[in-house]
């Protein structure tokens, strides 16, 4: 038995925690916000006003950004500060620099969408923003690594805790991706061009967004995972040794996927076929942090009945399992024939984004909200509200996108007995749109369930106190 | 899933509680990470695989090869066995819907225009072939059915973007087969001169050509100033509108002037407008500023087959619209 110290939540920064959970609550409801409305837009087209600012393809990286980089990013600040200072036993590492990142990493969220809304885009998917915001991005994750990588070497503890091998991970291979995709030279203020050009700077770009994909929203969120759903379950985890096994297996296959969003395309085959396998080797190792969280928490089922928190964390690693083995099957080069293009991808995602990153992130703030204010949650009863909403929403979101992206798939690709294509591109737009209208309006429930958090939240929060008690 | 499971755990422990179960890595996972393994060198030997300095492994021979049918630059086919490669793939596919188009694109092409309307065989495969041809290539402007996009209000419609209707009977640059044909073939740019065909009008004289052009439809109008604007149009010196509208007002296909007694304000918002003097505004305003229209029908002869173009002629003449 290792000892345990006794520390004081005064010994902790704390405070550049709540910080960041509040601007996941906020930047959460943003993102997900312009996400409804980009939707509808979808749906209904004379919503874009016949303005320029707000049509699809400008608030479409506004939404990503938000929710990606805002919500999710935030929330990988918020528990990666927390975890490691409870799992090294040690105040933060440079408590002005980690501050820092806070103010950083927000004017980063709004220059970008600011941007994005006046047109301003690189091109490059999740990673639109323009140079200067782009060396400013650069400047705060450096800063991260450095409180990061600062506060786990003067741990107290003798071993590394599993969930900070995922957040180093992260912060190591977010660092390399957004500077390699993000080489080039500026030609005007806001302007510059890619130092890649071509296939190659196709490939770069996708190696850093499913990378973005690999190491942002599964890797960090893992390490969320192996903190909160021990903590909350209060048992051991499963097993040390696929820990360690699917952590590597992870790190190491991921990199090599990321052109399976180009198959198809003007690319050499071979690049297509390693990345197909490479992603189908992904799949058990993916799978092994599903089963470390289910199998945790197995033997804690009666909990599910009583604790929402719970069943958020339990639908998170089951819509994580289901997108990982998902994912692969759509990198076969067959497979990908008939989903590239269509809603299917877009269904894919948001089975992650939603299902997995957004789901395991509530769990772990309500875990952590109460710790962070010295209080009770207001109430258990909006957590289930927010629990039942989340998960409808998700489904009547993925399903129609399925249905949709499948039917596309079939109709690009049908031909007539005479040979002839058996519909116009136009036919299929035309099919889509109930299902557009379904995804919005799962969207919408979504958000709801959002907006039911911030509100149970906030009450939370006005009754705590940010006091540093033992 | 039934592992042995033990309550052993590492014994490490952090934050006071957290703690990790030393079980083994779970058989059916172990054996399923290594199954995908194995998939992927089956994979490896089926397709383009690994970089071998500047080449790279083609998978087995005769494994997975793609056979299709290329045509060399002096128009020769030739057939071709390869590794399996997307490009191949493409062509093989494309191969194997050609083949079954050809035998009725080659009747299409060896018909006359007329035969063709009448074989309801042939006109079903027209009207496959056509359906799919105009909505991905036509309709972006005409609209899916041909409908077509008025200019309208020039408020509304800043550019003045503008596509015939192809689903009436009216046909701005003629109706017959071989128009049509000329007119996918070789595109059209629509224009009208500013201030008439020496762009020489005063304002007035405008005017005058405004409501002249108002009588020719029973519009609204002043009797004595569309009298002056008679002779106006007439004039080849002054006006000249003849030259494209006609003598009779009612267009001149081979020059795309628009039929100006027939009610169908195409270009220009004349029924849009509460009362003559908007009616008169509006067109004074065309007469005055004319047509440069940039966003002309492009050529087709380029981008379609002749075989294609003459199917979606005999698309648009028989099936969308009346033809001539």
């Amino acid at each position: 038995m290792a000892t345990t110290n006794v520390v004081t939540g005064g010994q902790y920064n704390y405070d550049i925690v709540r910080k960041f959970t509040i601007m996941t609550l906020v930047w959460g409801v943003v993102g997900m916000l312009v996400g409804v409305y980009i939707a509808s837009e979808l749906a209904y087209p004379f919503l874009n006003l016949d303005l320029p600012y707000i049509t699809f393809g400008r608030l479409r990286p506004v939404h990503t950004g938000a929710v990606i980089f805002g919500f999710g990013g935030s929330a990988l600040f918020a528990t990666s500060y927390y975890i490691v200072q409870r799992t090294c036993q040690t105040r933060l590492f440079a408590g002005g620099l980690a501050s820092f990142t806070f103010w950083g990493w927000q004017l980063i969220i709004v220059l970008a969408a600011l941007g994005h809304v006046l047109g301003l885009s690189q091109g490059r998917e999740y990673a639109e923003m323009a140079w200067p915001v782009d060396i400013l991005i650069a400047v705060v994750w450096v800063s991260y690594a450095v409180v990061y990588i600062g506060t786990v070497m003067k741990r107290k503890e003798p071993h590394i805790y599993v969930a900070n091998w995922f957040y180093l991970a992260f912060i190591l291979a977010t660092a390399l991706l957004h500077i390699f995709n993000n080489l080039a030279v500026p030609f005007s203020a806001t302007g510059s061009y890619s130092l890649f050009s071509g296939a190659q700077d196709a490939m770069t770009q996708w190696w850093y967004g499913h990378n973005a994909v690999g190491f942002f929203l599964t890797a960090a969120f893992l390490g969320m995972m192996y903190y909160f759903v021990p903590k909350q379950a209060g048992r051991p985890i499963y097993s040390y040794r696929l820990s360690i096994i699917h952590f590597w297996a992870l790190i190491f296959l991921y990199m090599w996927a990321g052109t399976h969003h180009l198959h198809w395309t003007a690319i050499p085959d071979w690049t297509s076929t390693l990345a197909a396998t490479f992603s189908i080797m992904l799949l058990l190792p993916s799978w092994g942090g599903m089963i470390n969280g289910i199998m945790t928490l197995s033997g804690a089922w009666d909990k599910l009945r009583t604790d929402p928190i719970i069943r958020f964390m339990i639908v998170s690693l089951s819509f994580y399992g289901m997108s990982t083995f998902e994912g692969p099957m759509m990198s076969l080069k067959d497979v990908n024939a008939l989903s590239h293009y269509t809603d299917w991808t877009v269904g894919h995602v948001h089975s992650g984004a939603l299902g997995w990153v957004a789901m395991i992130s509530f769990g772990a703030l309500y875990h952590l909200i109460p710790r962070l204010w010295n209080t009770k949650i207001f109430s258990e009863k909006l957590i289930n509200v927010h629990f039942w909403l989340a998960t409808i929403g998700i489904l009547l979101y993925i399903v129609p996108m399925w249905i949709s992206g499948i039917m596309q798939g079939l109709m690009w690709r049908a031909f007539d007995d005479f040979g002839n294509l058996q519909y116009g591109f136009i036919e299929t737009v035309i099919e889509m749109h109930p299902y557009y209208v379904f995804r919005a309006l799962g969207g919408t429930v979504f958000l709801l369930g959002m907006v039911v958090m911030c509100y149970n939240m906030a009450v939370t929060i006005r009754s705590g106190n940010t006091r540093a008690v033992a | 899933m039934a592992q042995q499971s033990s309550n052993q755990t590492t014994g490490h422990v952090w934050d006071d509680d957290l703690k990790e179960y030393t079980n083994p890595l779970p058989r059916w996972w172990l054996w399923g990470f290594y199954l995908t393994i194995i998939f992927s060198v089956v994979y490896w030997l089926m397709y383009p695989a690994w970089p071998l300095g500047s080449s790279y492994t083609k998978g087995v021979p005769g494994v997975n090869s793609v056979k299709y049918v290329a045509t060399t630059k002096d128009g020769q086919q030739v057939e071709k066995t390869t590794h399996w490669s997307t490009r191949a793939q493409l062509m093989a596919d494309t191969n194997a819907a050609e083949g079954k188009q050809k035998e009725w694109f080659d009747k299409v092409a060896a018909t006359s225009y007329d035969d063709i309307a009448k074989n309801p065989d042939l006109m079903q495969f027209v009207n496959a072939a056509g359906k799919t041809l105009f909505s991905d290539n036509c309709a972006a402007c005409h609209q899916v059915g041909g409908a077509g996009h008025e200019a309208g209000n020039p408020q509304t419609n800043q550019s003045g973007f503008f596509a015939p209707n192809l689903a009436d009977d009216y046909w701005q640059w003629g109706g017959t087969y071989e128009e049509i044909s000329t007119t996918i073939t070789g595109g059209r740019t629509g224009f009208m001169p500013a201030k008439g065909l020496a762009g020489s009008l005063t304002d007035e004289q405008i005017t005058n050509v405004a409501n002249y052009v108002l009588s020719l439809s029973g519009e609204p109008h002043n009797a004595d100033a569309a009298k002056l604007g008679d002779e106006i149009f007439h004039n080849p010196g002054e006006g000249g509108c003849i030259t494209c509208h006609g003598a009779d007002g009612k267009g001149v296909p081979s020059m795309g002037g628009l039929n100006l007694t027939d009610k169908i304000w195409q270009w220009v918002d004349v029924s849009g407008q509460a009362d003559e003097a908007g009616k008169v505004g509006v067109l004074h305003t065309a007469i005055t500023g004319g047509f440069n229209h940039v966003e002309a029908m492009p050529k087709w002869g380029t981008r379609l087959k002749p075989e294609q173009i003459k199917l979606l002629t005999v698309y648009v003449h028989d099936t969308l619209g009346g033809g001539q």
